[in-house]
């Protein structure tokens, strides 16, 4: 009864990005590309509401998961043979594993996990502001090491050379995966706790239920999610350590929080409305055909309409960032099983 | 013409939190010169009347009036300025300041124009504070830390005192001192609404007293009454 | 002549001490807004940009120094006017952590319209390129902006340190960022605390954006961002309530910067932000009020 009564939450989300996928397969393949990134937008927005929409805890740390699936998936996918012209310092071990496309995918899931893990084991600790510094201080932490550490990836050079196996379906099938897994989540009883720890600490604590260990959890989720997302990433365009760093960070935060962090749907409505309006105003500094009149916009009007709309919403909601209603069909009101 | 109204009044006064109504049609009235007590249990709703004459707490109903001005909806600053001082819960003194500094900070609250500071009164009613006035604040004992959030009150010159519980965890012969100094703040002329957990003690110091439970006023006593443990058992359980 | 025993030059240890002194400022102007607001303000260093900007105008415009740097003073205050007005205030009962999202984004709005009106490549804020040359202090050669540096800064601090325990805005600042709502309710007025330290900390924030422009002569979209980041490090290394932890959290990372900048190859200095990063969170797990940091007293902030 109460899978049925969810399923909207888990099939609105999933039914807007497969109606996305299959509207970007009549346009031409200059629009596609917008529409593959915003599909791996959306795997990273969920990636992080499954951390941030579950418990109320700030992170500003996500994107360096993104980075090192990202790394993890495009040096394993490099041609064997182009790979030290590209990566000269790259390290022995490195030169010599090759993997396939969805190895890559996997393995860059498992690091992104595994690193939220080991980051999380001492991070979890904090929550409010000191959350919200220490995970920057991890993205820093982490853009610095791929910018100049030559052993692991190309450093400041851009990922050139990595397969570019992200098409429709596989980006598709990407979001479609974070969705699914988060729905998981927050219907299990892992995530029912965790959002009781966000409603009520106190009261959350006192019937037993470890804060620590469900926000670890939940935190290593989401970077699993967000290393997936990056090896879709970079599977789809050649990406530099400097993309994956501040602008990456506010862009998805910025759609998370103007979707609205509590729920699933407001996470992809966020990612795919508001990344639409970023390219449109990205294609515009081009110059765009919009109903016949030439649009020609200066650099950096896509970021400023982005920051614009997250200031707005944050004035005018605030509490949209640690509270949200799921989409759900009515139903009596329960307690929380926690 | 009538008399002057009387420095503070409560009228049918409501506080809400959220759900939870705190205080429910409250009416008292405090006069230049007197004591009025405020006892009853804990979680009745004196403390919450204290901040909603502040202005710090959610005001959902009725009326406070200082001098026939109503205060409901003005910033806590500003009823400071107004002349009302609050002893708070806790005293809240700042334990990083030194003494002296916190009783500047009462002078945040003064209307005239402060020249040449002086303390002599504060340090008259406290002596200890004068000896202690370069000293951390944190320093201090509760009892002398009481002394102070008494003095810093003091020191904005108000026409009207709040207290909140300033016995609390004091020991006997301190709070002796507390409650002689009040006896000379009444003198002075000053309006004085002192609540208290100490039932006996405050009925039989204060001119009039109130017995507050579950947010109403359950009853009135006077400082003859302190003796009649019956009437007030019967209020506070009631 | 060296400093043998730390194995560095003069230049390179008054290339530090410049630092030191820029960033002790925008630490001490970021813990002061931290203090009343509680609230850690990213687009500092978009504030910064906007001074360097209005440096560049000032020397297209041939102003004289003076009014360029008058400029400068009014452009950095007015922003921060503005956007006190229009983001914190609104904002000021909300949870640090939404104010700590709401400036970021703020300071990528800022970002973005600097991007938008002065294109990539910005412009050039050349007039006081000659701090640069050097002033010969008793046969050592020192550049003349890396003195001016350590003198504005060590008279501003100390004029602010005047201001704090000498005032009773000063004093009632330094009780609203202890306990706000007990100052509030001994009539501290929240308005001018919070305009006092927003006031200050502009100041704090046009200085640095004066002096940064010696050494950093084309002001981009991104003038005074890493410099901005690298002090909020140091504002937590040090304790962000306080001003003189504050301080010597600052002056550290910059100290620091200055010196590794100049004194190691880069292949040693550029794990640097690393370090510093590491130790932030360290701190924050450690001790959350930060390393220099005294022992709270018997009244706990709440």
């Amino acid at each position: 009864m109460s899978a049925l009564r969810r399923a909207p939450e888990l099939l609105v989300p999933a039914l807007l990005v497969l109606g996305t996928a299959l509207f970007a397969l009549q346009v031409s393949s200059y629009l596609q590309a917008y529409f593959l990134d915003t599909l791996v937008k959306v795997a990273i927005v969920v990636a992080l509401y499954v951390f941030i929409g579950n418990s109320g805890v700030l992170s500003f740390g996500h994107v360096s998961f993104v980075a090192l699936g990202a790394w993890t998936a495009g040096v394993l996918t490099v041609p064997a043979d182009q790979k030290s012209a590209i990566m000269p310092g790259l390290a022995h071990f490195l030169l010599h594993t090759n993997v396939g496309n969805l190895a890559s995918l996997a393995l860059a899931a498992a690091v992104g996990a595994v690193a939220a893990f080991v980051v999380g084991l001492p991070l979890m600790r904090l929550s409010g502001l000191a959350a919200g510094i220490a995970t920057f201080a991890v993205l820093e932490i982490t853009n610095n090491v791929l910018t100049y550490d030559q052993s692991i990836g190309p450093g400041e050079n851009a990922f050139s050379s990595v397969p570019q196996t992200t098409g429709i379906w596989q980006a598709a099938v990407g979001a479609l995966i974070c969705i699914a897994v988060a729905f998981l989540y927050r219907t299990s009883r892992y995530g029912r706790m965790l959002r009781a720890t966000r409603e009520d600490p106190a009261a959350a604590a006192a019937v037993g239920i470890s804060i620590y260990r469900q926000r670890l959890l939940a935190f290593a989720i989401s970077g699993g999610l967000a290393g997936l997302a990056g090896g879709i990433y970079v599977h789809l365009l050649p990406l530099t350590a400097a993309g994956l760093h501040l602008d990456l960070t506010f862009i998805t935060l910025a759609m998370l929080v103007v979707g609205g962090s509590g729920s699933l749907l407001g996470a992809v409505v966020g990612a795919l409305a508001l990344n639409g309006l970023y390219s449109f105003f990205s294609a515009a500094t081009n110059g765009v055909d919009l109903l016949g009149w030439n649009l020609t916009v200066p650099q950096g009007t896509a970021e400023l309409v982005l920051g614009t709309l997250m200031a707005l919403v944050l004035i005018a909601r605030p509490g949209g960032l640690s509270g949200g209603r799921e989409l759900s069909l009515p139903r009596r009101r329960v307690r929380l099983e926690a | 013409m009538s008399a002057a109204p009387p420095a503070l009044v409560l009228e049918e006064l409501s506080v809400r939190y959220g759900a939870v109504d705190a205080v429910r049609g409250l009416s008292l009235e405090v006069d230049r010169g007197e004591i009025v007590g405020l006892i009853g249990p804990n979680g009745a709703g004196k403390s919450s009347t204290l901040h909603a004459i502040m202005g710090a707490a959610p005001v959902v109903g009725g009326d406070v009036r200082q001098d026939g001005r109503s205060l409901v909806g003005v910033r806590s600053e500003q009823v400071a300025r107004n002349g009302i001082a609050l002893v708070p819960e806790g005293r809240r003194i700042f334990g990083e300041l030194t003494v002296e500094e916190n009783l500047r900070l009462g002078l945040a609250a003064r209307r005239t124009r402060v020249s040449g500071v002086a303390f002599d009164h504060a340090y008259e009613l406290f002596p200890i504070l004068h000896e202690f006035r370069r000293r951390q604040a944190g320093a201090l004992s509760g009892g002398q830390q009481q002394q102070l959030a008494i003095a810093r009150a003091l020191a904005a010159e108000p026409d009207v005192l709040l207290l909140d519980e300033p016995s609390l965890g004091l020991a006997p012969k301190i709070v002796d001192v507390v409650f002689e100094a009040l006896g000379r703040i009444r003198e002075s002329g000053l309006a004085v609404l002192l609540v208290e957990q100490r039932a006996q003690r405050t009925v039989a110091f204060a001119d009039r007293s109130y017995v507050l439970a579950n947010g109403e006023l359950r009853l009135t006593l006077a400082p003859q009454d302190a003796g009649d443990t019956d009437r007030l058992v019967a209020a506070y359980l009631s | 002549m060296t400093l043998a025993f730390l194995n560095l030059s003069w230049p390179v240890f008054a290339n530090g001490l410049e630092f030191g002194g820029i960033y002790a400022l925008m630490a001490v102007g970021i813990g002061l807004v931290f203090g009343v607001l509680r609230l850690v303000n990213f687009a500092y260093g978009q504030l910064i940009m906007a001074g360097g900007f209005a440096l560049a105008y000032g020397s297209q415009w041939n102003f004289p120094n003076w009014a360029s740097i008058l400029f400068c003073f009014g452009v950095v205050l007015g922003l921060s006017l503005v956007m006190d007005r229009l983001v914190f205030r609104p904002l000021r009962t909300h949870s640090p952590a939404v104010m700590l999202v709401a400036t970021f984004a703020v300071a990528f709005v800022l970002q973005n319209i600097a991007q938008l009106s002065f294109g990539t490549f910005g412009k050039s804020a050349g007039a006081l390129a000659f701090l640069n040359s050097p002033w010969d202090l008793g046969g050592v050669e020192v550049k003349k902006i890396a003195v001016i540096a350590v003198v504005t800064a060590a008279v501003c601090l100390v004029a602010l340190q005047l201001l704090l325990t000498r005032t009773s805005l000063g004093l009632h600042m330094r009780a609203a960022s202890m306990d706000f709502r007990t100052a509030q309710l001994l009539g501290v007025r929240a308005n001018r605390v919070i305009a006092g330290a927003v006031i200050i900390s502009a100041v704090f924030a046009a200085i640095a954006a004066v002096m940064l422009s010696v050494e950093q002569l084309q002001v981009t979209s991104t003038f005074g961002l890493s410099d901005t980041i690298f002090v909020l490090a140091g504002v937590v290394l040090g304790g962000l309530n306080r001003p003189i932890p504050a301080t010597l959290g600052g002056f550290s990372i910059g100290f620091a910067t200055g010196i590794l900048g100049g004194a190691l190859p880069s292949s040693q200095s550029q794990y640097l932000p690393s370090i510093l990063f590491a130790a932030v969170i360290v701190v924050l797990l450690v001790r959350p009020n930060g390393l220099f940091t005294r022992g709270g007293g018997a009244v706990q902030r709440v």
